[in-house]
């Protein structure tokens, strides 16, 4: 009975022992060979948390390997971003990011991250914002909410999401190009704003598409213009804000990004994997049924693009 | 419409369906029996794998898990004092209170019971009354939300216990740790100190976790209770409920069960806060206020009841107008668009049938949770049997364990070893711990809305007065409080205990 007690002992310290050894060399092994987190920084149920519920689900078979997603909300994208800042750049910890985590905040806050811990793997999705009026707002135009702002200066309330949020963002660019002053009550996120838009207690919203559009089909919203370079194809009526006289160019993204010090190879496997995703059937089906607007870029080009938003908005 | 309404029901009369709703129900109640997992958790890590199942398979299964969560919660709320899930904290307080007197099988019962009841209202209440009721809803800004915060602050003084002023003081400090993070409107650091995890606040279902769970362990380490239950010859889980006991919470049932439905339509607010609204109107109404705490049947159903009619009532802003209520209800506009269907004003007309079937589930899943309910409540009570040294320790290797496992992160750990750290203090102080969460939930909640109304008005206040509900509110608001003081200071001097009632 002892011997084998003592065997099964050794039996067991053997193959303790030759798992740890195991443990060390895997990451010289082919990358990725272990599941890959991507982080979240907002609570469940926003663009960005069903965007990457989507990517998640779609990305195994482009990677190899499961992708899954961490939820680390708090501080409008803060926590989640520290968190990836801090952790092991070893590629297997990513972070979703959008324009105010990744661009305008480390500007404009003391965080404790800066904007270059990070560096970008591939946007996902880019989509403009529609300036949208309530249905009982006395303004149905640019021309008339400008005037209507000129008349009656800080009376006009709009719906605004956090400070240096999207919404506020876009909001703080109108301003700045028509020159007017109007008054943003801040609802913490896009659900709020629109509920407070539709029940008529502020005047104006501006919102991604995905999250307007029903209510401007059933007319319970007024489109006012939409903030990009061309008009909106699945929009098409709604004229751009530049058309209308403000010029104002801005868009949400949605996209990867890794820890600074990821290795170059992994970037690149990385890299490869969302090249893949963004022509993958099954992912384009589901990026639409959710109407947001499928705009891959790669390294390189969001890198690129990263740096115009940034130098754009220190004008 | 009405051959949307046939096709829906027949749909959800099939195979796949019930058996994705049932399965879910099952899954919810032991997840929301285990402390530590929610719903929220749970809904958020399968929404994927429903994208690729029929929208009544995947959002049915969904749907069951949320119900079955809200209900498993009280399981152990009775049996361990450790809600399962923040919405059952309330249910704790006279579940376990009653568990302790050797009466667990009557409050597990009525829980059920209660659950079922209030569940099956607000389903009601969703099918028949939706689109009116959310378009009040719409009308409720921040000035309405403003206001039924206070109120509800100021329910916290009736579930003070015997002293108002130790009430007030658990408020205040719970307050200040509800302060800290990032302020919502500005980001302003507050109380951060360079901890990046506090960023995000203190969570609260690790704080939940020690405050309930791990101070009762250590109290019990300190204090081993007279009766243990699991004591041979102790009756250990008591009488079962009687029909009268349960003709007698009738009204409160009804009155609980509105309240959970209301608060649950509106927008932001959830389960986790009208457990205690109700709990705390159905004390104020009660016969016997002074048994609240220590074992008060009504007050289980009331906590109960409310808490479960909100899990319908969220899905009405939701199907309504696409907003979410809460965290699961925006994980299921996320499971709902996955599947091309969006929530909003196009949805009957669009999507009839599917939403009939998801109603048609709703309502069966009621049906099934009662026997579900019955099974769980047997299997969880052997729990009663084990000899409590050994429960006890079990219970602190699962909370710190349950902890964890919400975010991997042992930031929510700590959260929880200091949440027991207080328990046990406030506890041997006597100060009451109620207030102590109401108020981590809600004085954030109502700093936020007043800054919002005062941003809505360009800083005018009277703006709570002259937008109609809100003033109206708040008329009854001032109107409810004056009588509660009246009633204090007009008690007979000899009684007048620093209390409420």
């Amino acid at each position: 009975m002892k011997t084998i007690l003592k065997s099964a002992r050794v039996l067991c310290t053997a193959t303790f022992l030759a798992g740890m050894a195991c443990a060390g060399p895997a990451m010289a092994e082919s990358f990725p060979n272990q599941p890959v987190r991507l982080v979240i920084p907002y609570p469940p149920g926003g663009a960005l948390s069903i965007t990457g519920a989507i990517i998640t689900a779609a990305a195994e078979p482009h990677l190899g390997q499961p992708m899954i997603s961490l939820i680390r909300a708090g501080g409008g994208g803060a926590v989640g971003a520290t968190f990836v800042a801090n952790s092991k750049p070893d590629g297997y910890t990513l972070l979703l990011g959008d324009p105010s985590i990744n661009v305008i905040r480390p500007v404009v806050e003391k965080l404790p991250y800066k904007a270059s811990d990070f560096v970008p793997i591939a946007r996902i999705t880019h989509s403009p914002f529609v300036f949208v009026a309530s249905r009982d707002a006395p303004f149905s135009t640019v021309k008339e909410m400008v005037d209507y702002a000129k008349k009656n200066p800080g009376k006009l309330a709009y719906s605004s999401d956090n400070v240096n949020g999207w919404t506020y963002t876009a909001f703080e660019l109108f301003k700045k190009q028509a020159g007017v002053k109007m008054r943003g009550v801040e609802f913490g996120g896009g659900g709020p704003a629109v509920t407070n838009v539709l029940g008529g207690n502020t005047m104006a919203y501006a919102g991604v598409p995905s999250v307007v559009k029903d209510h401007l089909t059933s007319g319970a919203l007024k489109a006012i213009c939409i903030s990009d370079k061309e008009r909106y194809k699945p929009l098409p009526d709604i004229p751009t804000c530049a058309e209308e006289g403000v010029d104002v160019q801005w868009g949400a993204w949605i996209g990867i990004l890794a820890p600074k010090d990821t290795p170059a190879d992994r970037l690149e496997k990385l890299g490869q994997t969302f090249a893949a995703l963004a022509k993958d059937e099954g992912f384009r089906t589901l990026i639409g049924r959710i109407n947001a607007d499928l705009a891959y870029l790669d390294a390189k080009a969001f890198e690129a693009s990263l740096k115009a938003d940034s130098d754009s908005l220190r004008r | 419409m009405s051959a949307d309404l046939i096709t829906g029901i027949l749909e959800a009369l099939s195979l796949w369906p019930l058996a994705a709703a049932l399965g879910g129900l099952v899954m919810g109640v032991i997840v929301g029996a285990i402390p530590g997992l929610t719903a929220s958790i749970t809904v958020a890590i399968l929404l994927p794998f429903t994208f690729f199942m029929p929208p009544t398979v995947g959002i049915g299964f969904l749907l069951g898990i949320y119900k079955g969560a809200v209900y498993g919660g009280s399981i152990p709320a009775i049996l361990l004092n450790t809600p399962g899930t923040p919405a059952a904290a309330a249910t704790s307080l006279d579940g376990y209170a009653l568990t302790r007197k050797g009466q667990a099988r009557r409050a597990l019962q009525l829980s059920l019971y209660a659950s079922v009841f209030g569940d099956l209202f607000a389903t009601m209440v969703l099918i028949g009354v939706a689109a009116p009721l959310a378009a009040v809803a719409l009308k409720f800004s921040a000035p309405e939300y403003a206001v039924l915060f206070l109120a509800s602050l100021v329910l916290i003084a009736t579930v003070s216990g015997k002293d108002l002023t130790k009430g007030i003081l658990s408020a205040g400090a719970g307050a200040l740790i509800g302060c800290i993070g990032l302020d919502a409107m500005t980001s302003t650091q507050r109380f951060i100190f360079d901890v990046p995890e506090l960023l995000g606040g203190v969570p609260l279902v690790p704080l939940i976790i020690g405050m309930f769970a791990l101070s009762e362990v250590l109290i019990q380490v300190a204090r081993p209770p007279a009766l243990d239950l699991s004591a041979a010859g102790v009756q250990t889980t008591g009488p079962s409920l009687s029909r009268s006991d349960f003709m007698k919470q009738i009204k409160n049932l009804f009155r609980s069960t509105s309240i959970g439905t209301f608060i649950g339509a509106l927008p932001g607010l959830g389960a986790e806060i009208a457990c205690w609204v109700a709990y705390g109107i159905s004390r104020q109404r009660s016969k016997t206020p002074d048994e609240f705490g220590s074992g008060s049947l009504e007050g289980v159903a009331a906590a109960e009841s409310g808490a479960n009619a909100t899990v319908p009532a969220t899905l009405i802003p939701m199907l309504i107008f696409g907003i979410p209520g809460d965290v699961v209800t925006a994980v299921l506009i996320g499971a709902f668009i996955a599947q091309g269907i969006t929530p909003g004003p196009l949805l009957f007309s669009a999507h009839g049938s599917v939403i009939y079937a998801l109603f048609a589930l709703l309502v069966l899943t009621n049906v099934a949770l009662i026997f579900v309910g019955k099974v769980a409540i047997r299997s969880f009570s052997l729990v009663i049997r084990i000899p409590n040294a050994l429960l006890m320790s079990c219970i602190l290797v699962v909370s710190l364990a349950a902890a964890y496992s919400i975010n991997s992160d042992p930031y929510d750990v700590v959260v929880m070893v200091m949440g027991g750290i207080a328990g046990i203090l406030m506890r041997g102080a006597s100060i009451p711990i109620p207030p102590f969460i109401i108020a981590v939930l809600l004085a954030p909640q109502l700093e936020l809305t007043v800054r919002q109304s005062l941003a809505l008005s360009d800083g005018d206040p009277s703006i709570f007065l002259t937008r109609p509900i809100s003033g109206s509110l708040l008329v009854l608001f001032v109107a409810f409080f004056t009588y509660i003081i009246w009633k204090f200071l007009s008690a007979p001097k000899a009684s007048r205990v620093v209390s409420n009632d």
